[in-house]
């Protein structure tokens, strides 16, 4: 991480320590305040570029930001607005609205734009009543095209993820779109989940170990146990794994190489980590871990939501396969990453 | 993650890709005239020493080794790929895989210059064969225990007496790197007192026994030290420093890709026939889980590189790589239905036989994962 990125994750930091996490309720849907402070230091703009109206950085900068939000359970749409929305926008040539106004993404349902305008249903669209613009992949008259249109009037249906955050939907109906190539809007979004997922993970490893460390049973930690030991070292072994596949894709995606493969890859793997890291946190967090006053749930929640938006284990797994399948399976995979 | 398991991201190496591509060609134009054949785990089963002198002849052993030792002074990336690739097409590697991938090294790091001058060129050369001389018939896992002890005669020179377990491929090889006691075991410095020896499999009082394995292959040894007269410049490295050796040793035996692709030609059977969407599913997840760890093994080579010796990280990454090489033939079988069987008329059931007999090792070899996990978990500050 360079010294940019450190000073990035720190900012961050420093606004999450004034937040307790948060549930999202039907009363209390994200975290706005958390959302402003992050927008009044610019950090909803990292990654995308000054002339755009961002706020200027790298790419990894902006991995970080949404990382260090992942690990910190913030209840606001910084990945999807940062490493998706803002991206596609601009890779597909549209003006992005002002970077202090969330914009999210919809990748599912039936929508379809004619004469710039979109209508259908989207569905399972994180931040649904929240985010005030959206993205979406839509089918237009010569094919699939990206369309981003203005969410901020329109009622979304009030459906949950595991965590409680908004997963609702929108009906659409000749609604005025800005339409361009849809371009990897899908591989943006599935590598998006496997940052927050690996970050995640990474902090539940960190907080399993910890109360290991300092929960005393028989007379001695948890951590002395060598069954407990086992556990812990296999939730690192998912952790490693997942991050060091998920750096790559990353860095796939900063030399500008094709996406969908190694986003792919990323995302199943991640995906597939999840339950062994997040049921083997909840053994060894015992009882206190399994409720609602304990912070674990923040993550383990998410982390059960976040494998499932973007394509599930098995879509994506199918792609990666397609592509590794044939005649000669060993090129066809060292060149994904 | 604590600093002792992350490992840095690896730089692009163009040469690792021009050489890759190198071993790439060879082994199609071997494959096509017929040369070797396919097959699952193949460090370990296949034995072809014309074969390693052909890797020899083109350098492609002893890769980074200093060139006044035969080596070529490449990177430890260069010789990943160069790996990898011999271990994803399935080619005969057994004869000099141990002696290129960890004893020339402990070599170079512990060897006199006479040992150095004598043994390295040849191993580069695919002509000269080790085995690892660590475990035996009553030490394992807790390798501390070893009782094969070597004595100073009056002459200077080492007497040896003991046995040694699971030496692969020992009645093809010219020498092993024997872990032997030279002072008494004491129980208040388990690690004290012991001393590798380069031992000529050719002396006299040495006798090497076969154990066949579960597919009937004949690999793995028992070799037999009876008064054994081992000459006194054949120590390697310190008298006593024997265990601090074997670590650094199994920082390379623990680190390579060959713990990872040991059933990739599984894989890649499967991959060739792969059509319906259950099959085209469990393809994609098990290549992402190979992928994953494709990665953190060339993050290991790129430490090695920077003169690191990652023996945590290895031992995480040995872990996971094993247990994905053993989920291979699992996750196959639940979407085919092929029988397993060493005559099948189909390479998918011949694959599947061939890495369902094997499947026992990959989880115990070099390290069993119990024991792997605990080296884990002194990285995670647990112990």
């Amino acid at each position: 991480m360079s010294s940019d990125q450190d000073l990035v994750v720190q900012t961050v930091e420093e606004i999450l320590t004034g937040h307790q996490p948060v549930k999202p309720t039907a009363d209390r849907r994200w975290d706005a305040e958390l959302w402003a402070e992050l927008a009044d230091a610019g950090l909803t703009g990292v990654g995308l570029p000054e002339e755009a109206g961002g706020s200027g950085g790298e790419l990894a900068d902006a991995v970080a930001v949404v990382a260090t939000l992942a690990a910190g359970a913030g209840a606001v749409p910084v990945a999807e607005h940062l490493l998706v929305a803002g991206p596609a926008l601009l890779a597909a040539g549209l003006t992005l609205p002002p970077v202090d106004e969330p914009v999210t993404v919809g990748v599912s349902g039936a929508l379809r734009v004619v004469d710039g305008r979109l209508s259908g249903t989207a569905t399972d669209v994180p931040w649904a009543g929240v985010a005030r613009h959206l993205v979406v992949a839509a089918d237009g008259p010569d094919g699939e095209v990206l369309a981003l249109v203005d969410v901020g009037d329109l009622a979304a249906t009030d459906a949950t993820n595991l965590a409680g955050e908004p997963r609702g939907s929108y009906v659409l109906d000749g609604v005025p779109a800005q339409v361009g190539p849809v371009g990897e809007l899908r591989a943006r979004y599935a590598l998006a989940r496997a940052v927050q997922l690996s970050a995640a993970a990474e902090t539940v490893l960190a907080w399993t170990v910890q109360y290991a460390g300092e929960r005393v049973q028989f007379g001695r930690p948890l951590a002395k146990f060598q069954g407990i030991q086992v556990q812990l070292a296999q939730m690192a072994g998912e952790v490693t794994a997942v991050s060091a596949l998920v750096d790559a894709a990353v860095q796939r995606l900063d030399r500008g190489e094709p996406l969908e493969l190694a986003a792919a890859a990323a995302k199943v793997r991640a995906g597939a980590a999840v339950d062994v890291v997040a049921r083997l946190a909840h053994q060894v967090h015992g009882a206190i871990g399994f409720t609602l006053e304990h912070r674990l749930h923040h993550l383990t929640t998410r982390m059960w939501s976040w494998r499932d938006d973007a394509g599930s284990e098995t879509t994506w797994a199918r792609v990666l396969g397609a592509a590794v399948a044939g005649d000669d399976p060993w090129p066809a995979l060292v060149g994904v990453v | 993650m604590p600093s002792t398991l992350t490992l840095a991201p690896a730089p692009p190496s163009e040469a690792a890709e021009a050489v890759r591509l190198e071993v790439r060609r060879f082994l199609a134009e071997e494959l096509a005239a017929g040369t070797f054949t396919t097959h699952v785990d193949t460090w370990l089963s296949g034995v072809d020493p014309a074969f390693s002198r052909k890797l020899g002849e083109r350098g492609w052993l002893g890769m980074t080794w200093p060139k006044e030792y035969g080596g070529h002074e490449r990177t430890a990336m260069e010789r990943y790929a160069v790996t990898e690739e011999l271990l994803a097409a399935g080619a005969p590697v057994a004869a000099h895989w141990i002696a290129d991938r960890q004893s020339g090294p402990n070599l170079l790091r512990y060897g006199t210059e006479t040992q150095r001058k004598e043994i390295l060129p040849r191993i580069a050369a695919g002509e000269c064969y080790f085995v690892i001389g660590m475990s035996e018939p009553d030490s394992g896992s807790d390798l501390a225990s070893i009782r094969t002890k070597a004595v100073r005669n009056a002459d200077g020179d080492w007497v040896v007496d003991g046995a040694k377990v699971w030496t692969s491929n020992a009645h093809h090889s010219h020498y092993a790197i024997v872990l032997v006691r030279t002072a008494p075991a004491d129980p208040t410095a388990r690690h004290a007192g012991m001393s590798q020896l380069l031992v000529d499999l050719s002396l006299p009082g040495i006798t090497i026994n076969p154990i066949r394995i579960l597919d009937g292959g004949h690999h793995f040894n028992e070799v037999v030290f009876d008064s054994v007269v081992v000459p006194g410049d054949m120590l390697l490295g310190e008298e006593g420093a024997g265990w601090h050796q074997v670590t650094a040793e199994l920082a390379f035996e623990r680190s390579g890709p060959e713990r990872i692709l040991s059933t990739f030609p599984l894989l890649a059977a499967f991959a060739r026939r792969a059509s319906t969407d259950a099959e085209l599913a469990t393809l994609g997840r098990l290549s992402a889980r190979l992928l994953a760890l494709r990665q953190l093994s060339i993050r290991i080579a790129a430490a090695l590189d920077r003169g690191e010796l990652p023996d945590i990280p290895a031992a995480l990454v040995k872990d996971v790589g094993t247990t994905f090489e053993a989920d291979v033939a699992e996750e196959i079988r639940r979407v085919v239905d092929v029988p397993a069987s060493l005559d099948s008329p189909d390479p998918l059931g011949r694959a599947l036989a061939e890495a369902q007999l094997h499947q026992p090792g990959y989880t115990l070899r070099g390290g069993t994962n119990e024991i792997l996990r605990g080296i884990v978990a002194r990285g995670l500050g647990l112990r």
